[in-house]
């Protein structure tokens, strides 16, 4: 046979195409819901991760993950723009829900159009929330732990389509620059209300990482849009913490028993809230 | 064993070897040897990619249109380069999500190309088979020492466990972060064609 004719090298190639594509689509659509389970893992190690409840670096399987946050988990809910819970998100082992489309709701935000933001509340006390936006090359986003009082952020984890390895993929791979965001506070009347900068020097900014100008900001903006998405809700559900009763927030505590029992003692020396009780002292006085 | 099988099969591991004779495939060589496992998983694709395109172009040798075949072993490639990605995606997602972007470029791996060229399109399919399978683990013999000797000086570790004991860095040991770098890894097959070199001395340019 002449296979170098023009009508035998139409066929033959439109035949190898279709057959390549029918391959694809098989494949595609066998492995989908495992996909899909990797996938969905993943997002919640990264809740886990920010909420400081189980290390990202650990090895671990999808069951442990899904096992973890529906132990950890106490609510998970949807609120608009306005601070209203829309409906709740199901945390049971079988059946857990997330808000997946991120993206989508970035455009909701910036758009003013209605949106589905998730927070995830956890038994140790912190609330997560996620961020999302543009990087250099790709999305970045990530998850973000405040503590009781809504403003302190307790971890954050952070990950991305495809930063430079070695500069912007340092928001994923450097834990010190997580470790930035642990105690800093989100200042919900200023614009933004956090920000990533250099120098950094009040506390609602961390410092960029060097050689990632782009990522840098791009994750900066993310969290300046999320967190004041979230300002409404945020301000309306913080717990109520007296300044003078910051000694009561660490009550049941193993320090804090410290503290009291041991004063002038050397373990109160030793007690990491002993500026804190302190100061208290100092205000009743 | 047939001798000519045998040839086919040990010449790509040492004697013809993909990266360090035929020097293809280096910038993926670069790429995935900072981890051992990364390494590994990159090695297991690339010999499935190569003895799985050897074996389908041989068996359409006859078929293909000259004027077109380019194009077919493109399809062919990149359809086997898809399913792989999906595959680990599916079984292997964290490995999948560090690899995936070079996972993508077995693709432009001259090695596979290569291979079809010279090899699958004038053999017979287990011939082939035998050739890209022998040649996807030269390269992977290669990227799993470079990455055996990056990953222990770099991190201490080897495929995540620690190896350089705790003991060490107290006494002021530090990993060396040079070695993390993709130039280590240019080096490290220079070394390694040095060695093979010494080895092997009618590689020896005069």
């Amino acid at each position: 046979m002449n296979t170098n004719g023009n009508i035998y090298t139409v066929v033959y190639s439109a035949i190898i195409v279709v057959l390549v594509a029918a391959v694809l689509a098989f494949a595609s659509s066998v492995l989908k819901p495992m996909q899909d389970a990797n996938i969905k893992a993943e997002t919640i190690s990264q809740i886990l991760a920010a909420a400081g409840i189980q290390d990202k670096d650990t090895p671990t399987t999808n069951e442990a993950i899904l096992d973890k946050y529906s132990e950890t988990v106490t609510e998970a809910f949807v609120v608009d723009l306005e601070g209203n819970v829309v409906k709740a998100l199901d945390t049971k082992r079988e059946n857990i829900e997330l808000v997946d489309g991120l993206k989508a709701e970035n455009t909701n935000i910036k758009n003013n159009a209605e949106v589905n933001l998730p927070v995830y509340k956890f038994n140790n006390g912190t609330t997560v929330i996620p961020v999302y936006g543009a990087g250099l090359w790709g999305p970045v986003w990530g998850y973000v732990a405040f503590k009781e009082d809504l403003k302190t952020i307790a971890g954050a984890y952070f990950d991305h389509a495809s930063e430079t390895p070695g500069l912007g993929a340092k928001i994923k791979d450097d834990p010190s620059f997580r470790a930035l965001f642990q105690g800093k506070t989100a200042d919900f009347q200023a614009e933004p209300a956090f920000a990533i900068v250099k120098g950094a020097s009040a506390a609602n900014e961390v410092d960029a990482i060097t050689g990632a100008t782009m990522t840098s900001k791009g994750l900066s903006a993310a969290i300046g849009t999320w967190f004041k998405a979230y300002a409404a809700y945020f301000a309306g559900n913080a717990a109520p913490v007296d300044e003078k009763h910051c000694c009561k927030q660490h009550e049941g505590c193993e320090e804090h028993a410290n503290c009291e029992e041991h004063e002038g003692s050397e373990e109160h020396e030793n007690c990491e809230h002993k500026d804190c009780c302190e100061q208290h002292k100092t205000v009743e006085e | 064993m047939d001798a000519k099988i045998k040839e086919t099969l040990l010449n790509p591991i040492f004697k013809g070897n993909p990266i360090t004779v035929l020097v293809l495939g280096i910038c993926s060589s670069l790429a995935v040897t900072v981890e051992l496992k990364g390494a590994l998983v990159m090695a297991v694709s690339v010999i499935i990619v190569t003895g799985l395109a050897n074996l389908i172009l041989s068996l359409l040798r006859n078929t293909i249109p000259n004027r077109v075949r380019i194009i077919v072993q493109l399809v062919v490639v990149a359809m086997l380069v898809i399913l792989v990605d999906e595959i680990l995606k599916a079984f292997a997602y964290p490995v999948e999500k560090q690899l995936s972007v070079y996972i993508g470029l077995i693709i432009t791996n001259c090695i596979v190309m290569g291979r079809i060229e010279a090899f699958a399109l004038g053999n017979k399919p287990f011939a082939s088979l035998l050739d890209g399978l022998a040649n996807g683990a030269g390269y992977g013999l290669i990227l799993v020492i470079v990455a055996f000797f990056r990953e222990l000086l770099g991190s201490g570790t080897l495929l995540g466990i620690r190896i350089i004991p705790e003991s060490f860095y107290e006494a002021g040991y530090m990993n060396n972060g040079l070695v993390i770098l993709p130039p280590m890894a240019l080096i490290l097959i220079g070394c390694i064609i040095w060695v093979q070199r010494s080895i092997q001395k009618d590689l020896q340019e005069k």
